[in-house]
């Protein structure tokens, strides 16, 4: 947790040119942006890019962008985006072949990573960050194209004021408020930021945006807002998960009916591992170019039929098998290899379900099934 | 052949069939049986034929195989120590259902039928339990034929060859337990 | 778990993507489509800097086609050998038939060795029982090889060796080597003709009459179908060895081979990482869950 009295004031004039200071270091901003009707997370050139007046509503199988009457640039939740598509893209390079002679030279990019500065981290998105480097650097193998993006990049972290009825960080403990994993940490009032240096980076930014005299520290006023503001999201926050027992919840109910209740309403269509900030499968394809092959490494998910083939065979043939995969991976065996839960929260794989179906309710529905079967046996 | 009570009793108790049974049921049961010596391909019965006797192998090895038109006599199973071999004579009515020939020299503990039955009849306690190593058996019998029914390395065996078997890939049967096959 | 010690030996800082050129020194039709690639890496075996650390019996390689893509293969060799590593590859997809249509003098690529390995470590002063079916041989004959070379350390040494017949029976080549040199090979197929003056029946049976000097002291080592395994498992375990000394070598898809790309798990394990080698009592009661 940062020292209180280490809360400076950002006018809102002033984050402008913050944007433009980072860009000037080097940095590609990448922050919130309204693009076909939704807030996503893209590079941003200056404040005028952010998503000015705009907030998102959002319930299981929904999202709409609506106006806010008010001029808040981070007035929104999360969006279909995570910062998983910056520091694990989508589609990369991750070696490649090429013939010499009788035999292959076989090379991995060695390009220095892009340098990214984000700007507009939530909470339980700097706590799937988190998540991603247990899995890309906290195991005996380290990727290193994905350590070299992480050790670059700027996190510029941005409390919650508002929360979506899908979201439920205050179950996983990973938010609403930004905690630590952050260089600043903003808290956005009507006439600027209260900002929260998380890092010697983070401030040392903070001292050159304001060369002169340093940046002002925030006023008591302006942090009592701020803290009025923080806990608007907490009071927001309707969702919850009973973690309670709940990897032995789930690993001790493999063969529940529930999962093919699920299957029922699951079109296996694999939004929710997109839109995860978290999930991390991936394929590694082979894509022949004029003088050499390249690997590339593409997002995968557990949803599709494919991606636990062996010999021609699926080994998860049905879409009960697949949620129960995804559902039980996420929320139980993350922690046996990983030590941490794989979900923040973010809700994000309610609103972009198609049918809806809400992993909070899921568990609910599976907890009292087997409460109702347990009660059921005593006579 | 011999006749060896004291050493057919002892042999008995290490058979899985009969192994932990009272000193008095055992002895009931060695004088039910004979000891049994067999070379190399002579024929313990034949499928067809009304048998009297089941046979719990102590050593060696026994085929059993079935005839069919065609094919010939095909190989179902080989039988090694512990096992039970035509068991027809005891549940059923005696006609054996496959061919038994002994591969190597092998050491069995023929069972009359007719003895077994009576022993079973005359003391229910014991008949139970023998009823049921004798399910046991054909459960675990059951469960082989599955097995090789599944056909589970059909994969490798898609683009067969008709190669040639070498020698060493042969030698298998009479190396695979300690010579007297029973435990001790 | 035990197996932390024994879970991707190559080392952390070597750059998990980068492919070795490896030469096929060797190819030997082993049976109708199963060939065994001896492979030399092209900057030698056991020296600095290329990645292909000494092996332990059990783990595998990546083997790359570039163009085609990478296929997960056992190292079928022995660990003391440091002139060629021996990989025996069943053609079944895209990657092995192409491996199958390359010629001694090409080049492929080699990333590993990865996985978890046989406990051999255990076995000093136990009896060990080695149950293969069909192609499942091939992990286990780095571990036969191991057993060996110390022979004296080990108590009874059984192999058992299941094919569907018995033109199908991997390696026979090397069964009476095996035994003049202290395993007892038993050979078993599901059918066969007159010819066949070996065994006909499944492994399980010959495990289930095998006399084990010390139930509780022996150790199975078992790879193939996994029905097969689950049933040699089983059979093993009434015959009084404990569910922790037996061991199976299970297989998913692997497609990363670093436990970064999440196609091989299986419940909470990567098969790449904490397997492919896992105890009986750790996924008995896994194996038996459908789609998982």
């Amino acid at each position: 947790m940062t020292d209180q009295c280490e809360t400076f004031w950002l006018p809102r004039a002033d984050l402008d040119r913050l944007i433009r200071l980072l860009s000037e270091d080097g940095y590609e901003v990448v922050g919130p942006k309204v693009d076909q009707s939704a807030i996503v997370y893209d590079r941003i050139e200056s404040a005028a890019d952010l998503p000015e007046g705009w907030t998102d509503r959002q319930n299981p199988g929904e999202y709409r962008l609506e106006r806010r009457d008010d001029k808040r640039l981070f007035g929104y939740v999360v969006g279909p985006h995570s910062w998983k598509k910056h520091l694990f893209p989508a589609d990369e390079l991750v070696a490649a072949a090429k013939r010499a002679g009788d035999t292959w030279q076989f090379t991995t990019p060695n390009a220095p990573p892009r340098r990214y500065a984000f700007l507009g981290v939530r909470a339980c998105e700097l706590a799937a960050i988190a998540v991603q480097d247990r899995v890309f650097m906290g195991g005996p193998w380290v990727d290193p194209l994905y350590r070299a993006r992480r050790e670059a990049v700027l996190l510029i972290a941005v409390n919650c004021t508002q929360a979506a009825a899908t979201c439920f960080c205050t179950s996983m403990n990973t938010g609403p408020r930004c905690e630590r994993g952050f260089d600043l940490a903003l808290t956005e009032l009507e006439q600027g930021f209260t900002v929260e240096c998380g890092s010697e980076r983070g401030r040392e930014l903070l001292r050159r945006l304001f060369p002169a005299d340093g940046p002002a520290m925030a006023e008591a006023t302006e942090l009592a807002a701020a803290e009025a503001a923080r806990s608007e999201a907490v009071t927001r926050i309707t969702r919850r998960m009973d973690t309670d027992g709940l990897r032995e919840l789930l690993l001790g109910n493999l063969e529940s009916s529930r999962w093919e209740s699920i299957a029922e309403r699951c079109l296996s269509c694999t939004n929710c591992t997109m839109v995860c900030p978290t999930c991390f499968c991936s394929t590694v394809t082979e894509v022949e170019e004029l003088t050499q092959v390249d690997r590339r490494r593409q997002w995968d998910s557990c949803f599709n039929i494919d991606f636990s083939r062996v010999n021609g065979n699926p080994s998860r043939n049905t879409i009960a098998g697949r949620y129960r995969q995804w559902l039980t991976h996420k929320l139980a065996t993350w922690q046996d290899q990983f030590g941490t839960s794989g979900c923040v929260g973010c809700g994000r794989c309610i609103t972009w379900c198609p049918p809806g179906i809400d992993l909070t309710q899921e568990v609910a529905e599976l907890r009292s099934s087997v409460e109702r079967d347990s009660a059921g046996a005593v006579p | 052949m011999s006749l060896d009570a004291p050493n057919l009793l002892r042999m008995l108790h290490t058979t899985r069939f009969a192994e932990g049974l009272p000193h008095a049921e055992l002895t009931a049961l060695a004088r039910a049986s004979r000891l049994v010596e067999v070379g190399p391909g002579e024929v313990l019965f034949r499928e067809g034929q009304v048998e009297d006797e089941v046979f719990v192998v102590f050593s060696g090895h026994v085929r059993l195989s079935m005839k069919v038109p065609g094919r010939g006599e095909v190989t179902l199973l080989t039988a090694g120590p512990g096992d039970l071999v035509g068991w027809s004579g005891l549940i059923s009515d005696g006609v054996m259902t496959a061919t038994a020939t002994v591969m190597d020299s092998a050491r069995l503990i023929a069972l009359t039928g007719r003895g077994l039955q009576q022993l079973c009849d005359s003391d229910p306690q014991l008949g139970y339990v023998l009823m049921k190593r004798m399910a046991q058996v054909i459960s675990r019998r059951l469960l082989s034929t599955r097995l090789q029914l599944l056909d589970l390395f059909a994969d490798a065996a898609a683009a067969r060859s008709h190669a040639g078997v070498p020698a060493a890939a042969q030698v298998a049967v009479p190396t695979e337990t300690t010579p007297s096959g029973a435990r001790p | 778990m035990t197996t932390d010690s024994r879970s991707s030996c190559a080392t952390p800082a070597a750059d998990p993507w980068r492919q070795q050129p490896a030469r096929i020194h060797r190819m030997l039709q082993e049976l109708p489509g199963v060939t065994t690639f001896e492979l030399v890496p092209e900057s030698g075996i056991g020296g600095g800097g290329h990645g292909i650390w000494p092996f332990r019996a059990g783990q595998f390689n990546m083997l790359y086609l570039p163009g085609v893509g990478e296929s997960a293969i056992s190292i079928s060799g022995d660990p003391a050998r440091a002139d060629v590593i021996p990989h025996t590859v069943r053609q079944a997809g895209n990657v092995t038939r192409g491996l199958a249509a390359l010629r001694e003098g090409d080049v492929i690529g080699l990333r590993g060795p990865f996985g978890s390995s046989w406990p051999l470590e255990r076995c000093g002063g136990h009896d060990v029982v080695l149950v293969a079916g069909g192609i499942g041989l091939a992990p286990l004959r780095p571990a036969i090889y191991q057993l060996l070379a110390n022979r004296a350390e080990y108590g009874e040494l059984t192999l058992i060796m299941g094919a569907r017949e018995p033109q199908l029976l991997l390696y026979p080549g090397e069964y009476d080597g095996w035994r003049a040199a202290g395993l007892n090979v038993v050979t078993t197929v599901d059918r066969a003709d007159g010819s066949w003056h070996g065994s006909v029946g499944v492994v399980t049976s010959i495990l289930d009459r095998l006399w084990l000097r010390d139930p509780s002291g022996t150790l199975v080592f078992t790879c193939g179908p996994e029905v097969m395994m689950w049933y040699v498992m089983r059979t093993a375990a009434s015959r009084g060895v404990p569910a922790d000394s037996l061991y199976l070598s299970l297989e998913r898809n692997m497609n990363c081979a670093v436990a970064f790309c999440g196609h091989c798990q299986f419940g909470p394990w990567f098969l790449c990482r904490e397997g492919p080698v896992l105890s009986f009592d750790r996924v008995q009661r896994l194996l038996r869950i459908e789609n998982l």
